[in-house]
């Protein structure tokens, strides 16, 4: 055997344990181009009319890498897509039950049912874009809004400001609900509210709701009878068996409560395909919440009673992980290195504790470890909840996994931090045990709380080079902000700051003028009953899951370039103000000529400055600061539907993204330079460790960036090499609960390692790593974050 | 608790005892149980020729040149009252003779590309630092280890400093190569909650002859610690040509593991990282481009170490591959 291919051995991969069938099945989804007879590719549904739209630009709004793309999506899709019949009192409708009926005709007849080859969990087809029922008079209002929300995003976004948009997806429906009492439980008690509705909108939003529930459960018969048919010309005897139980299965549930392992895993599984379907969105934070939690019982029971053993269930269980992957075919055509490839995020969440603290973990808990570590997946995306209570041996395992799975499989989410988080920003204190994260890491309670939350994207550090250059742009010189006074005349720091704040707050309200359009416009024109109707809050108080609808909502602002601003900040006061070794006139000329001709000053400032993310008391007093400013003030904002802003950190893929687009920094960053990511300190300036960098985190108080915050630490393999390293690891997380934020990423890998994975891809081709949040196939991500990757890694510990 | 180093005077300060200290290293797990804070002190009564921390050896500061980060600003030479700097074609000229580690080149280099290695710091200083990892060692059994250099060259304030520890409930080791005096040890040992001890060679001349000390110094050093009752791990840095041979790792556990509190035994494989730094303090190595060991000869002396009758037998370290 050469060398190369024995390092590729070491990489996480799949397990050769899989079974036959789990092992085929893998295989056939992740080879898509083979994979001819099945691609879940986009399905438009139109109903035929020439204003009809089945596309929304705002809904894509925080993916401004596809705005290249968006023209096109506008016009073709509409032109591809299939024509829906519909009945003919449709127009005579309101638009909930006009959006209602087009689901419910689109799942129950036109979208494709497609059973594969072995498969016990089915539910094949569900990337789809519908028709948005818009009559030609609301089909007029809904372009001119989508027109006034292109034109100011385009604004904000080419200057590097942020971007904004009403994202589907990002909550966790209430499916342990829909399990319990099945759709028709959920119909009878629809119907049990229309008596007491008090007006007609709200009996027709109850009666959509009935609809749309309708329509999942025609979907599933569909399913049922497709079984049946493949059954009946099947020769294999035990498939026959599976189909047949597949059938019975289909044709049960989810119209009726779950009460087995198998049927609670279909149901659960059909309930979320059709949210992805109804949204017309592949899915993105589109998350289970407590999985272990909620269908331990079914487990339990089964086990109990004899009907299923620990290897049948995890036939299932692997089966079951399968599926949400299968979002991914969604962006095939439009390249497979692109950051939206690898983040859907339809997280699962494992172990935590209950009401009292005590720990919930369980044997179903240990066994989806299992199956995450065989099946070497992207999707769905596990959060471990970790608390105080938590079993050393369960965080063993974890340290286990993550010291042998290059980009650990999943993100340790810390319970007490992550929950002061909540408590601050408003939710009962006698639920926030009970959250579970969505997306990434984003923190919501389960079944009832919309919180957008990736919605709205603020580049912090635009913030700092808008103060330096009173309220313009650097480069093109063009007014972004207020004109808050020439730098050069400020008498001291907090002269500065107080400029500083007024730019901050500039910024904060424009994106916040962003998004309210795509709000309102999403609540008026874009709602989504079949989604509503597993909300709790919607069906109560009459209105949509897109219009404030559950019980608790909020919009979050992810910080991008945190801790970029918070070095800025740094630097300009210690060397500027209080060493005076720098003059306010020689850093914004350094500045606006990118530091050409001063290397000399660059270096003084990477060097001579705190930076945070050290435990350096004076860094990182800036960077709380900084972090606890913006955060409050973006939570005095609300929508006009009444959904109040919140902060978090998760920065997604902007950090690369507005780069170009700010100038030259103060920490001694060169324009172009990547951003900082996340609550990550900026690249390479973080020396001292992981007990101080996690230190750092710590002491910005997160818990006014309630969402939740992305940290990433990279280890080099070495230092988890062996027993005994990794029950200090193991003590490392334990400890990092307690002084750290509130999730935390980990990459375990050196930088030799990705460069060769960068010349032989093929043979690195599960290599997976942590970006932001996420994890992806290091070789399915751009180059450009590839290199970035490859630096964190030379910074590593 | 002590008045702070902040409200000292200067005067104060120069009077008060102090230790110079080159490193202190946190999220250390190579360095005793747990995860821990490594005090590196600078100093040492030792001089073996594949010592791995140069800049532990002499007790006084010193500059570091780093090739990689020099811009050639020059304020170094500028500000540099003992001329004792010249910026060559062929890298940084420093005259070790003239230096006198005031540390002014390394303050006004704009590019880090000048480090003044060592510091003087107060046993509450120290302390301060220390305890900012408190919730790592309470959750793993961790805490501070005291290395060097050898620790000991400054016992006084490495006294001081651990009953501080002590006092605020901080696990302690005390990293050392049994090569001071044992009275130094006998000042420290109360306040040492265990001992890291380093028995590198078992023949009495070599011993002498590599790392300038007299074996029997070590075994003196061992004997007080087990009359003292603290536990004790022994480690044996494997260096190729000078530690590696099998009956070099018999003659230590001969005398080894006889000792009750001998709780482990550790053998750490030859790194050759430190070949830089050498180069930065203008020192010659005479490892040089040695290569690592093999996996294979770490494995094979762990198990000579097992079938000599140590107990808890552990290697660490880069091989080759």
């Amino acid at each position: 055997m050469n060398e190369s291919s024995q390092a590729a051995r070491e990489i996480w991969g799949p397990s050769q344990k899989l079974s036959e069938r789990v092992s085929r099945l893998r295989e056939e989804y992740a080879d898509i181009e083979s994979r001819k007879y099945f691609r879940n590719e986009l399905i438009p549904f139109s109903n035929g009319k020439g204003w009809d739209t089945v596309w929304s630009p705002s809904e894509w709004g925080v993916v401004p890498e596809l705005f290249q793309f968006q023209p096109a999506f506008l016009e073709t899709l509409p032109l591809a897509a299939k024509t829906v019949e519909l009945p003919g009192d449709f127009w005579d409708k309101p638009l909930i039950l006009r959006a209602a009926i087009f689901f419910r005709e689109v799942v129950s007849t036109y979208i494709p049912v497609r059973i594969l080859d072995g498969e016990l969990i089915v539910g094949g087809h569900f990337n789809a874009v519908l028709s948005r029922s818009l009559n030609k008079k609301e089909s007029r209002h809904w372009r001119k809004l989508t027109k006034k929300w292109i034109k100011l995003m385009g604004e904000l976004n080419s200057s590097g400001m942020g971007n904004a948009g009403a994202t589907p997806g990002h909550l966790i429906p209430d499916y342990p609900r829909a399990l319990r009492f099945g759709l028709d439980g959920l119909i009878s008690y629809f119907e049990g509210l229309k008596e007491n509705a008090a007006s007609k909108s709200h009996l027709d939003f109850l009666e959509a709701l009935v609809i749309s529930c309708e329509g999942a459960k025609a979907f599933s018969k569909r399913y049922s009878k497709e079984a049946e048919k493949l059954a009946s010309s099947c020769t294999d005897e035990r498939r026959r068996q599976e189909l047949g139980e597949i059938a019975r299965i289909c044709e049960k549930t989810p119209g009726k409560p779950a009460e087995t392992f198998h049927e609670a895993l279909q149901s659960l599984w059909f309930l979320h395909m059709l949210v992805m379907t109804q949204e017309s969105y592949p899915g993105p934070g589109l998350s289970f919440g407590r999985i272990d939690q909620y269908l331990f019982p079914y487990y339990k029971k089964d086990l109990e009673e004899g009907k299923l053993t620990r290897e049948w269930a995890k036939e299932l269980l692997e089966c079951f992980w399968i599926k949400p992957n299968y979002a991914y075919d969604f962006m095939h055509r439009v390249g497979r290195t692109r950051g939206i490839t690898s983040g859907y995020g339809q997280l699962v969440t494992l172990g935590g504790h209950g009401p009292n603290g005590e720990d919930v973990s369980n044997e179903l808990t240990w066994l989806m470890l299992e199956v995450i570590e065989e099946m070497n997946l992207l999707e769905p995306k596990p959060n471990v909840r970790i608390h105080k209570n938590t079993p050393p041996k369960l965080i063993l395992r974890l340290a286990g996994m993550v010291s042998s799975a290059q980009g650990s499989p999943f993100i340790l989410n810390f319970d007490e931090k992550s929950e002061a988080g909540l408590k601050w920003e408003g939710l009962p204190e006698e639920d926030v045990w009970d959250y579970a994260p969505v997306g990434c890491l984003e923190n919501t309670l389960q079944g009832n709380d919309r919180s957008g939350t990736v919605d709205v994207n603020i580049n912090l550090a635009k913030a700092v080079e808008l103060t330096l250059f009173n309220g313009k742009d650097a480069a093109s010189g063009k007014r972004l902000g207020p004109r808050t006074g020439d730098p050069k005349r400020f008498a001291d720091w907090n002269d500065f700051k107080e400029a500083f704040e007024e730019q901050l707050k500039s910024l904060i309200s424009k994106l916040v003028s962003l998004y309210n359009i795509s709000d309102g416009l999403r609540s008026k024109y874009e709602p989504t009953p079949y989604l509503s109707a597993l909300v709790r809050g919607c069906a109560e108080s009459g209105r949509d899951v897109t219009n404030a609808g559950p019980e608790h909502n909020y919009v979050t602002m992810e910080g991008v370039a945190f801790a970029t601003a918070a070095d800025s900040l740094a630097a300009i006061k210690k060397l500027v103000y209080e060493d005076k070794t720098v003059s306010m006139a020689e850093l914004t000329r350094a500045i606006r000529e990118n530091f050409e001709g001063n290397e000399k000053l660059r270096r003084l400032l990477l060097n001579k400055a705190p930076k945070y993310g050290n435990d350096d008391d004076y860094a990182d007093e800036v960077a709380r600061y900084l972090s606890r400013f913006w955060t409050q003030e973006a939570f005095k904002h609300q929508t006009p539907t009444g959904r109040r802003y919140r902060g978090g950190y998760l920065s997604w893929n902007y950090w690369v993204a507005y780069a170009p687009f700010t100038s030259a920094t103060p920490d001694g960053r060169h324009r172009g330079t990547f951003l900082s990511n996340g609550v990550c300190p900026v690249n390479g300036t973080d020396r001292n460790g992981p007990t101080a960098v996690a230190k750092s985190v710590g002491k910005l108080g997160l818990e006014t960036a309630p969402s939740g915050d992305s940290h990433t630490i990279s280890f080099n393999p070495s230092l988890l090499k062996g027993e005994e390293k990794i029950e200090k690891f193991a003590f490392y997380i334990k400890a990092y609960g307690e002084v750290g934020g509130t999730a935390l990423q980990i990459n375990v890998i050196d930088p030799e390692t990705l460069k060769e994975a960068q010349r032989k891809p093929v043979e690195y081709s599960n290599l997976l790593v942590r970006v932001t949040g996420y994890n992806a196939y290091f070789t399915t991500l751009g180059k450009e974050v590839q290199d970035e990757i490859i630096a964190r890694e030379s910074h590593g510990f | 608790m002590k008045s702070s180093p902040e409200n000292l005077t200067d005067s104060e300060f120069e009077g008060a005892l102090k230790g110079l200290i080159f490193n202190i290293q946190r999220f250390s797990i190579e360095d005793g149980p747990g995860i821990r804070s490594t005090v590196f002190m600078k100093g040492c009564s030792l001089r073996c020729p594949w010592c791995q921390n140069p800049e532990g050896l002499k007790k006084k500061q010193e500059i570091m040149w780093f090739e990689t980060r020099c811009i050639a600003a020059l304020e170094c030479v500028r500000v540099c009252a003992q001329d004792a700097l010249r910026l060559e074609p062929s890298g940084m000229l420093i005259d070790r003779g003239r230096c006198d580690g005031c540390g002014k080149c390394a303050e006004a280099c704009p590019t880090g590309a000048i480090e003044l290695v060592g510091r003087y710091y107060l046993p509450e200083e120290v302390l301060s630092e220390v305890v900012r990892d408190s919730a790592f060692y309470e959750n793993s059994g961790g805490g501070i280890t005291v290395s060097g250099g050898e620790p000991l060259v400054q016992h006084h304030f490495v006294k001081e400093f651990l009953r501080l520890c002590k006092e605020n409930r901080l696990h302690t080791a005390l990293d050392t190569s049994g090569g001071y005096e044992v009275e130094a040890l006998e000042e420290v040992l109360p306040f040492v909650d265990i001992v890291l001890l380093d028995v590198k060679v078992s023949d009495p001349e070599k011993h002498l002859e590599w790392t300038g000390i007299p074996l029997e110094l070590v075994t003196k050093n061992l004997k007080t610690i087990s009359e003292f009752g603290k536990p004790v791990w022994i480690r044996t840095p494997i260096i190729p040509g000078y530690t590696d041979a099998e009956e070099n790792i018999e003659g230590i556990l001969r005398f080894v593991s006889s000792l009750d509190n001998v709780q482990r035994y550790d053998l750490l494989a030859f790194n050759n990282t430190c070949a830089s730094k050498y180069k930065r303090l203008s020192m010659e190595w005479k490892l040089e481009g040695k290569p690592l060991l093999e996996h294979s000869k770490m494995e094979s002396l762990a198990r000579k170490a097992i079938s000599c009758g140590a107990k808890n037998v552990h290697w660490s370290g880069m091989t080759k591959s």
